[in-house]
């Protein structure tokens, strides 16, 4: 008799005392941080723009934390968890996997080039972990219910140069070279099958293996090829090699550098005055919006340097992430999915992209994701086409 | 089209000109040492690191700091020959393979670690600079580097025939103990072969370096062409791996042009393997050295 | 090592292995141990032509790519079982192995060596280019089918763990049995010096063609294998020269010409390796660093491997210990 009623009393006092710090209790409990895995390569081949993309990670979780974090989880911060990919599949695949089974991710965004991507996407899919990214390989969104990309993909940019071709001249005779992974093939090809129906003949279709140290021949064939202007899908350093040589050849030809190595301020620094006024394309731009701007100049002030193409773009994601989490309201990450599934922003900062909105369709793309044209200018990299998206006008060279 | 032969030409007798300083290195390796040095690549991608360190340190001219690249490699070469190499000359072919090979391995990661895997590059005022003539066009550093790589052989050759250490070399390379019965230093003369050759890989590295980047693998690329030059030279024939270089480069080119931009390195394979099909002594084989 | 006592330690040793995933539920560690197996397979493959042979190839990922791309066609365009794939895969590398071999047996020593490097290379160039055949540079992820052992999907590491296990079990009881077989004396007769052999009367160039089938054969399989297991296959991952450096290090490192030398050389690398990844991350360039440092030590010290070393010890106290 006396123990039950000690043990009445017992469970009474924590009843209500439960009662009395009840909501403090559970606020401690739910404020727990939401892990958010972000997969770059930051040695190896891509280590700089890795690195970038590392900084701009890190930027946009303070800038969500700063806000409030995520409200519907009594303000929980979330907490970046980071891996690097060395710019190398297998690795990729293990990291990955690493990543998951080692801390209880929401979700995950990376890993800037297609090919990386693409196996993290198959890992993630397993895992039934929820991965966005703005890498452009079409092969991305088949199949999958994991993967999410807001921005354009790798055959809208192809549409996008061909009809900036029409810009420069009239009737483009295109070269088109790229290197031989997922970008480079993925774009090429929508080159190839969009370009008779928008007016541009391809004289020259020729893949090379990304990191030769010589542009030379593969220029050679461009000038023997009679074309008046080059597309190349590039990284960085061929990129570099490629406008330096024609400048060498003596190569007059429309260079559309496409997106890839020619959106990154290293590629100004490498080529200087050669890059003003060269034609590209990219998914995200730091004009496309006030908050882009806004973006823009904060991580100016950390690493000296303008924010490049996928590095703004991944803070917009991190600020869809922590939509679908408002939404949510749990850090499981089939329900982040669901959520992300059903995101529909047009205000914020995660609305950054060409157009000001992002809607997923069934397939993980964005129905409104269209690239931008832009341009070097005097060193900085302007957005000049389409016209809706054009934030200063057409340099004509 | 004759224009684009002859282009296609003029860039791989150009390139053809540094592969030579590669294999020269691996051949007079081969034939004095009797080891393949799996490294030599590796020694041509520290030539371009210090060129490119003098460059944008101390601002001095990729092809003026030969004089600093190589002497260092020369010593390099001594050292390598005194510490490492000495110890597995005599014994079997696991030992001589694999310790040059983890020599290779390590000279690359260690780079890796230390220089990062980005690309370097030093741009100089001759750089993106060609002379123009009948329709073709000849960039002016390669032509450098060609003019440079040709003399530095000419003058390997003249020591190699006319000095006393050069011939101590060439007997030593046709028949080891004979040529220690005469007298002749084995170790010694080891040591100034790894020494030049190392030397001629830097050399190539200095070269390179105004149009071409630096970066930790870069040697590997090379070091191939090397051997399949050196091979199709018949071994240890130092013109031989010379004339075999300039026409693995034009090859090279020619495929590039003609197959695809991918297929150069396919090319110079099919080279080696059609050499190991229908001449495995290689083309200067039987001929007097 | 006497038999009796060669088969205790087999038989110990695969009790031990066989009920480890039962005490071992860490994914990391399953995966390097599945590492270990997986390399200790490639390594024992290879140690056939170059340990006893000692043909010194740096180019067995060409049959590790062909192993991996033969099941991969197989599965995803005919929908075969990868099982099967994993035969057939062997069957194609063996096949390959010949004219690579007359290719490459033209040359000797170091020269062999390079050969072997440039035919790996070739071949990933080829598959580079192999669009419509093969997916080309891009290459393909496997389709995702969850559970599904009868297509060597597996969920969980235990089960891929059994795998290599088992491959790893075979590999070694072929090694076996070669050691004490005709074609064994043949290969070590010819590795220690081949004009001899050739002299009194031992088919040389059918030899080396034998024991390359078979090395290639098997290497192939653990092909089949990675790519299962990593879902993903490109020319870059599966023609890989590090796959070639890894068969090779293993064995030299562990002992050449050893049967279980490249047993101990997997579990020296892949832990040391494994360490590394947790205590340093992954820092390019740290792990191959490593390996060659051990490589030189190994080749300047103790050049008949670990086990080599050990049994030199074991060699020098009986001889020591007086008859009775």
């Amino acid at each position: 008799m006396k123990r039950s009623r000690r043990s009445f009393l017992a469970k009474a006092g924590t009843g209500a005392a439960a009662a009395a710090f009840g909501p403090w209790v559970l606020r401690g409990y739910a404020a727990e941080p939401v892990n958010i895995g972000a997969l770059y390569p930051s040695t190896g081949s891509m280590a700089q723009i890795g690195q970038a993309c590392v900084a701009a990670a890190k930027l946009a979780v303070e800038m969500v934390n700063s806000a409030g974090g995520i409200k519907s989880l009594g303000g929980a911060k979330l907490n970046l968890v980071l891996s690097d990919v060395q710019s190398d599949t297998t690795v990729t695949r293990t990291e990955t996997e690493r990543l998951i089974s080692g801390n209880k991710l929401s979700a995950i965004h990376g890993c800037y080039a297609s090919a990386l991507t693409l196996i993290a996407s198959e890992v993630c899919e397993r895992a039934k972990v929820a991965i966005i990214t703005g890498s452009s390989s079409d092969q991305l969104n088949k199949g999958r219910r994991f993967t999410f990309t807001p921005f354009a993909r790798a055959s809208q940019f192809a549409k996008a140069q061909l009809q900036m071709a029409r810009l420069v001249g009239d009737k483009p005779k295109a070269a088109v070279i790229f290197e031989n992974t997922a970008f480079g093939t993925a774009t090429s090809n929508g080159l190839k099958e969009l370009a008779p129906g928008e007016g541009v003949e391809i004289v020259m279709f020729e893949p090379y293996s990304a990191g030769f140290t010589d542009a030379g021949p593969l220029i050679n064939k461009v000038k023997a090829s009679g074309a008046n202007a080059l597309f190349s899908v590039s990284y960085l350093n061929d990129l570099i090699l490629i406008v330096r040589t024609v400048k060498q050849v003596g190569l007059n030809v429309a260079i559309n550098g496409g997106s890839g190595g020619f959106v990154v301020p290293d590629f100004y620094k490498n080529v200087g005055k050669l890059a003003d006024g060269l034609l590209g394309v990219a998914h995200w731009n730091h004009d496309v919006s006030p908050d882009a701007q806004k973006v823009n100049a904060e991580y100016k002030k950390r690493t000296g340097d303008f924010i490049f193409e996928y590095a703004g773009g991944l803070v917009a994601q991190t600020f869809m992430l922590a939509d679908a989490l408002e939404r949510a309201a749990s850090p499981d990450p089939e329900k982040v999915r669901d959520a992300l599934a059903t995101l529909d922003v047009s205000k914020g900062y995660a609305a950054m992209a060409p157009g000001g909105r992002v809607k997923f369709g069934p397939d993980g793309k964005n129905i409104y994701g269209h690239p931008v044209g832009v341009q070097w200018q005097g060193g900085d990299l302007a957005s000049v086409f389409p016209k809706e998206d054009a934030r200063a006008p057409l340099l004509k060279t | 089209m004759v224009e684009i032969v002859a282009q296609a030409v003029i860039n791989g007798l150009l390139i053809g000109g540094i592969y030579a300083l590669v294999s020269i290195g691996v051949t007079l390796i081969f034939g004095v040492v009797k080891i393949v040095n799996f490294a030599q690549g590796e020694f041509v991608m520290l030539g371009m690191y210090l060129s490119y360190f003098l460059a944008t340190r101390l601002g001095v001219d990729p092809i003026v700091s030969l004089v600093v690249t190589m002497p260092v490699l020369f010593v390099a070469g001594v050292l390598i020959q005194h510490f490492l190499i000495r110890r597995v000359l005599g014994q079997n072919d696991l030992p001589q393979i694999f310790l040059t090979f983890a020599l290779s391995l390590l000279i690359v990661n260690v780079s890796l670690m230390a220089f990062t895997a980005n690309y370097r590059t030093v741009h100089t005022a001759y750089s993106d600079e060609a002379l123009h003539f009948a329709g073709l066009y000849v960039p002016v550093a390669k032509l450098i580097a060609f003019a440079v790589a040709m003399a530095l052989s000419g003058v390997l050759w003249a020591f190699l025939q006319a000095t006393d250490l050069g011939k101590a070399m060439r007997a030593a390379s046709q028949n080891r103990e004979v040529a220690q019965l005469m007298g002749i230093n084995p170790n010694r003369v080891f040591a100034v072969a790894l020494g030049i050759a190392l030397a001629l890989a830097g050399a190539a590295g200095s070269l390179l370096m105004p149009f071409y980047s630096a970066y930790p693998m870069v040697g590997q690329v090379f070091v191939l062409m090397a051997f399949v030059a050196v091979v199709l030279g018949t071994l240890g024939n130092v013109v031989g791996a010379l004339i075999a270089s300039l026409l693995m480069g034009v090859a090279e080119s020619l495929g590039i042009q003609f197959i695809g931009a991918d297929s150069g390195l396919i090319v110079v394979f099919m080279l080696l393997l059609a050499t190991l099909a229908l001449r495995p002594r290689g083309l200067a084989a039987g001929v007097q050295r | 090592m006497a038999i009796p006592v060669r088969l205790g330690v087999a038989a110990a040793g695969t009790i031990v292995a066989a009920v480890l995933p039962l005490v071992v539920k860490s994914p990391f560690a399953l995966d390097v141990l599945i590492r270990i197996l997986l390399f200790a397979f490639i390594g024992t493959a290879w140690n056939l032509l170059g340990g006893y042979a000692k043909q010194f190839s740096l180019g067995h990922a060409a049959f590790f790519g062909l192993g991996a791309y033969t099941s991969t066609l197989l599965q995803i365009d005919l929908n075969v079982s990868p099982w099967i794939g994993m035969l057939a895969g062997g069957v194609v590398a063996a096949i390959a192995s010949l004219p690579i071999g007359w290719l490459c047996f033209r040359l000797r020593g170091p020269y062999f060596t390079i050969a072997t490097i440039a035919t790996a290379q070739v071949l990933m160039l080829v598959f580079l280019k192999l669009r419509d055949f093969a997916w080309g540079a891009e290459g393909t992820t496997i389709p995702n089918l969850g559970n599904a052992p009868l297509m060597m999907q597996f969920e969980g590491k235990a089960a891929y763990y059994y795998v290599t296990l088992g491959l790893l079990v075979v590999a070694l009881g072929i090694t076996a049995w070669i050691e004490r077989s005709r074609i064994g004396y043949y290969l070590v007769a010819l590795g220690e010096e081949q004009d001899a052999a050739e002299a009194i009367g031992i088919n040389v160039p059918q030899v080396k063609r034998r024991i390359f089938m078979i090395s290639a054969f098997l290497t192939a399989m653990a092909g089949t294998f990675y790519v299962q297991y990593i879902y993903f296959i490109d020319p870059q991952t599966v023609f890989n020269f590090s796959v070639s450096i890894e068969a090779a290090l293993v064995s030299i490192v562990g002992g050449v010409g050893l049967l279980f030398g490249p047993l101990v050389g997997a579990v020296l690398l892949e832990t040391t390796s494994a360490l590394l990844q947790s205590q340093l991350g992954s820092i390019a360039g740290v792990q191959l660093t490593v390996y060659s440092l051990i490589l030189m030590a190994v080749i300047l010290w103790r050049p008949t491997g670990i086990l080599g070393y050990v049994g030199e010890l074991v060699a020098r106290r009986r001889a020591k210990r007086p008859e009775r």
